[in-house]
């Protein structure tokens, strides 16, 4: 179907200009003087100076991953935002699925399902963080007991409460794809008898495997960057069970003011991030819009 | 990365300093100050907002009188906001003409080299360095050639104490040993009622309580520039500290999760006899609370633990030097109109007023010594002269961070009741060798 | 008619219907009914993990006005969210349009270069994009640090990517007859983009503008350095009900809460108006 339809003639490539150029100056620029800075021993002493810093190349990068908890850090990252990610997909496509037929006060049921997504991440942390303390209503109702905030429960509170603010993303995008669903499509599945079961297995989650994956990445993406609940909820130092990357970035450089090493500890996550990314990208066929069906 | 693109970033990079040079002459601040602004950055306020705003305008319209510059204010609402604030001005070289700064953060603010190091000459235009109270001095250089931080507000840590409580139990005052301190804890834990509220997972707390037992013992955690944090006294210090909830029970199995907040909460629910490591800001909390009228301040324990006297080399510090210290920026192009302005809220009548309404003790000799009279305040103006301070040393930061990664990685023993020994003593080895490595890449 | 087209469109039975939602609201609710009971609690309840408020502290809702600038703070957040979601969308459908029905050289490396942007920790790029808004000032003789439009622009940037995955996920869905029609009838791409295409890509346009406004109106860490206290936003005033100060008083938590919830009704409420035109059926019609 693209072959057919993606052209080469009169193509309006200007059209690219505003969002190229945008990205150029906030994102692409900012980006390389952020790798340069990694190769620079910025600290305490030398940031106020810090084009005279001392070029020290890859020093950091070896530091970062060998005296570091750079590695943990990062198994931790990837495993809590992969639960996450996973987390948010039963629960985006029902409530997109659930909203989807009209009925009396959709609009409100539509609005109020996004909440979570709206509340600033340190309200959300400070909240959890206070529902979660060990005299706190959740052990009280759940007739649990001790510690959520440190240890090994630490990891799942996590997960519980970056999936409860995160998956309205996979429902905003999973709705908007269930608009695309052609009518033509139900009335088929009518005429052939699908039940609501059927229609839905073999009709109409097809038809949303594009948004939805993109909504699973993104939410995968923006776990393994998330700071402010991880922060929030555990505070600093990190107990070990929940440091994430985006804390330990954040103490190297505003704790012990290794500015240069916490970049470089940027920089190496986005790389090992970027690997997993290539792959499910070539496994979903994203960005072709070809899928295996 | 190519050889052109590497260039042309260098270049870039270049510019950009240049730009920001030329942008740091200073210009005479002598003459018509009219339509110059200074910025100040502050903490916010949210206890008394409106308060701090008609502040704000007091002090710009008294300055603007006086120089005819005007003030602006800008306020940060976490140290995490504070420090950002800080680290992206010193690189631009634009932002904020003077800030405040908490005290323990001045050695690392002073080893940036960004902001205005004090001559005689810089001390007469705030005032002379003598109308401050000595001891409020202490954290503003790493000697009295080379200081940075001016001090602006004195907050000393003090202790809460239930009165019905230790009336009930007999007992007539607070004990000036932890010893003591946790034996009365002991006889006041009963039914719904422990002797002391800790918020162990607090990210300040833990290490400020290690630190004063630490040099009450005359073992500080950090002397001429080596770390002593796995030496016998710093584990004793942290044994008593955990102890208290895991071996003595005399705090609540909860506090394992609190932090400062919680701790006062309970304190203030009368859940608790003593409330250790609050200034007199938890007044405005504990006044609204259960407690209200039937709570005083003592000054904390000065002595060690294991001990009953001060041992020789001990200091009987009753607190870390604590508070707000204001420094200029070495980029502001009206060094002389910030000065002046320190000056000015550094003066008597702006420190008291600051007292009255803020309830922060001042740091202006004439102020404070006005104030030492009222007997509410006793132990909080007597913590405030025994307060000692934090070692000066850019690597102070990681040292207190490694401090309160020990007690933040010994929750879950503490939150099972026991204080493994051996995990113990690997933690405090770990973080020997961290505050160690920053002490000595401290310039 | 309709209701029948309606009836053959029908995802799920009433009961599963039901019962889902329940379980959604259920989960979804039940924090924020916490919130809304500390919202009238004391700070001192809150902070002791009550489970019912000690009275009803109702006048946290006044108080919030004037602990902060709030008020100011949501016309700035309206302001600037409400800017970067439409022009991200708009910017996003122009990019999408081009990725989507042209081929030329480096297509794919774009739109898999829009998910890698997507990987970059915002902490990696606030120092450098300061710097880079600081020296571009002084060159330019201009204020940008402190405006309204030094956020905007920050926003802008970060949104598009993803507004321009959800627009290219979207026109994928359009009939390409559509626009060829157009085409052959001699019609510019603009003139197909604006008149053909946009209006049929109201969801995709919504659901990209949503997530713009979002971004907006959650950050904080940008906009704690890039703005000033006149132009600061509502996510940066929410910030100081949490502050605290060291060994003393308590955040004003039972403040925070209704300020956070407060803060929340202008997007749920522009949400209400916008998901009306998140309807199935737009697609359809137009070829046949």
């Amino acid at each position: 179907m693209n072959k057919r339809t993606a052209t080469r003639q009169g193509r309006p490539l200007w059209m690219f200009l505003p969002g190229g150029l945008l990205t150029l100056v906030v994102i692409a620029v900012p980006l390389a003087l952020a790798l340069y800075i990694s190769l620079l021993d910025l600290d305490q002493y030398s940031i106020r100076e810090w084009v005279g810093a001392e070029f020290i190349a890859f020093d950091n990068y070896v530091e970062a991953v060998r005296d570091s908890h750079l590695v943990h850090a990062i198994g931790i990252s990837i495993a809590y935002s992969a639960l996450v990610t996973i987390g948010c997909l039963p629960l985006g496509l029902a409530a997109a699925i659930a909203t989807q037929d009209r009925f009396k006060g959709r609009g409100l049921v539509r609005s109020v399902l996004l909440v979570p997504y709206v509340l600033p991440a340190f309200v959300v942390g400070s909240t959890w963080r206070i529902i979660l303390q060990p005299d706190g209503i959740a052990n009280r109702i759940f007739g649990t007991e001790g510690l959520w905030l440190n240890g090994p429960r630490s990891f799942w509170a996590l997960v519980i409460v970056q999936l409860w603010a995160g998956w309205p993303l996979v429902y905003l995008l999973a709705a908007a794809g269930l608009q695309s669903v052609d009518a033509t499509v139900h009335e088929a599945a009518a005429l052939d008898g699908a039940g609501p079961w059927a229609k839905l297995r073999y009709v109409v989650l097809p038809q949303l495997r594009g948004p939805v994956s993109l909504g699973l990445l993104i939410s995968f993406l923006h776990n393994v960057n998330s700071f402010t609940l991880p922060f929030v909820l555990f505070g600093v130092p990190s107990p070990y069970d929940v440091e994430v990357l985006p804390v330990l970035t954040y103490v190297e450089s505003f704790q012990n003011f290794e500015f240069g090493l916490s970049v470089a500890m940027a920089v190496v996550s986005l790389i090992l991030v970027a690997i997993p990314l290539a792959v499910y990208l070539r496994a979903v066929r994203l960005d072709t819009g070809r899928g295996p069906k | 990365m190519d050889r052109r693109k590497f260039v042309a970033l260098t270049a870039a990079l270049a510019l950009g300093a240049a730009l920001t040079a030329c942008g740091n002459d200073e210009s005479g601040d002598a003459g018509d100050n009219s339509g110059v602004t200074l910025t100040m950055l502050m903490g916010v306020n949210n206890i008394y907002p409106e308060q701090q705003r008609a502040w704000f305008a007091e002090v710009s319209d008294k300055f603007k009188q006086e120089t005819g510059a005007t003030v602006r204010f800008e306020t940060f609402a976490s140290a995490n906001d504070e420090l950002t604030k800080i680290q992206t001005s010193v690189v631009a070289g634009q932002g904020p003409d003077v800030y405040a700064l908490g005290t323990t953060f001045t050695p690392t603010a002073y080893a940036t080299d960004a902001f205005v190091e004090l001559k005689d000459d810089d001390w007469n235009k705030v005032g002379g360095r003598d109308r401050f109270l000595p001891a409020t001095l202490g954290i503003s250089g790493p000697d009295k050639d080379h200081e940075v931080g001016i001090p602006f507000a004195s907050r000393p840590f003090v202790m809460a104490y239930n009165k019905d409580m230790l009336a009930a139990a007999g007992i007539d005052k607070p004990a000036d040993s932890w010893d003591g301190l946790r034996d009365q804890a002991k006889q006041l834990t009963k039914a719904g009622q422990y002797g002391l509220a800790i918020g162990y997972a607090d990210s300040f707390d833990p290490w400020k309580f290690i630190w004063a037992m630490t040099t009450q013992a005359g073992t500080p955690v950090v002397q001429d520039g080596k770390a002593a944090l796995d030496g016998a006294n710093t584990k004793l210090a942290y044994q008593t500290y955990l102890g208290w909830l895991a071996t003595d029970k005399v705090v609540d199995k909860a506090a394992v999760g609190w932090k400062n907040a919680q701790a006062i909460a309970a304190f203030g629910e009368g859940k608790a006899a003593f409330l250790p490591m609050v200034s007199a800001s938890s007044k405005v909390t504990l006044d609204k609370s259960k407690v209200a009228g039937k709570y005083a301040y003592a000054v904390m324990p000065t002595i060690p633990p294991g001990a009953t006297s001060l041992p020789s080399g001990g200091v009987a510090a009753t607190s870390i030097l604590s508070g707000d210290n204001v420094v200029v920026a070495k980029y502001s192009k009206h060094k002389d109109l910030a000065l002046a302005l320190v000056k000015l809220l550094t003066s008597e009548e702006m420190q008291t007023s600051y007292y009255k309404t803020f309830g922060e003790l001042p740091t202006n000799q004439a102020a404070a010594t006005a104030l030492g009279s009222d007997p509410a305040l006793a132990a909080i103006v007597e913590s405030a002269g025994k307060s000692a301070n934090t070692p000066f040393t850019g690597g102070w930061s990681q040292v207190q961070l490694a401090l309160t990664n020990v007690v933040v990685q010994s929750i879950p023993d503490l939150s099972a009741g026991r204080v493994d020994d051996a995990k113990l003593t690997g933690l405090l080895g770990q973080a020997q060798t961290t505050a160690q490595e920053a002490l000595d890449k401290a310039k | 008619m309709r209701s029948r087209s309606e009836e053959v469109a029908r995802l799920l039975p009433t009961p599963a219907r039901v019962a889902t939602l329940s379980v959604l609201l259920l989960i979804v609710l039940g924090p924020l009914a916490y919130m809304a009971i500390a919202s009238v609690s004391s700070d001192l309840a809150v902070a002791r993990g009550a489970l019912w408020p000690d009275g009803f502290h109702i006048d946290n809702y006044a108080r919030i006005w004037r602990t902060t600038e709030l008020a100011r703070g949501l016309v700035n957040s309206v302001l600037i969210a409400g800017a970067v979601a439409v022009v991200s969308a708009f910017v996003a459908l122009l990019s999408a349009y081009v990725l989507v029905r042209y081929a030329f050289r480096g297509r794919i490396a774009v739109l898999r270069a829009l998910l890698a942007l997507q990987s970059i920790p915002g902490t990696l790029l606030l120092l450098p994009v300061f710097v880079l808004f600081a020296s571009a000032a002084t060159a330019l003789g201009v204020t940008i640090i402190g405006t309204r439009w030094a956020v905007l622009i920050t926003y802008l940037t970060f949104a598009l990517p993803f507004s321009t995955w959800v627009m290219v996920t979207y026109l994928r869905e359009l009939p390409p007859e559509l626009d060829e029609a157009a085409r052959v009838d001699g019609a510019s791409p603009w003139r197909v983009l604006t008149r053909v295409i946009a209006p049929l890509s109201w969801p995709g346009l919504v659901v990209s503008g949503v997530f713009a406004f979002l971004l907006g109106w959650n950050d904080v860490l940008f906009a704690s350095v890039l703005t000033n206290p006149d132009t600061r936003t509502a996510a940066v005033e929410l910030q100081i009900f949490g502050a605290s100060q060291e060994g003393g008083a308590l955040p004003v938590y039972g403040q925070l809460m209704a300020a956070a919830l407060v803060c929340a009704v202008p997007v749920v409420a522009l949400y209400l108006v916008f998901q009306r035109y998140l309807v199935a059926g737009l697609t359809t019609g137009g070829v046949r």
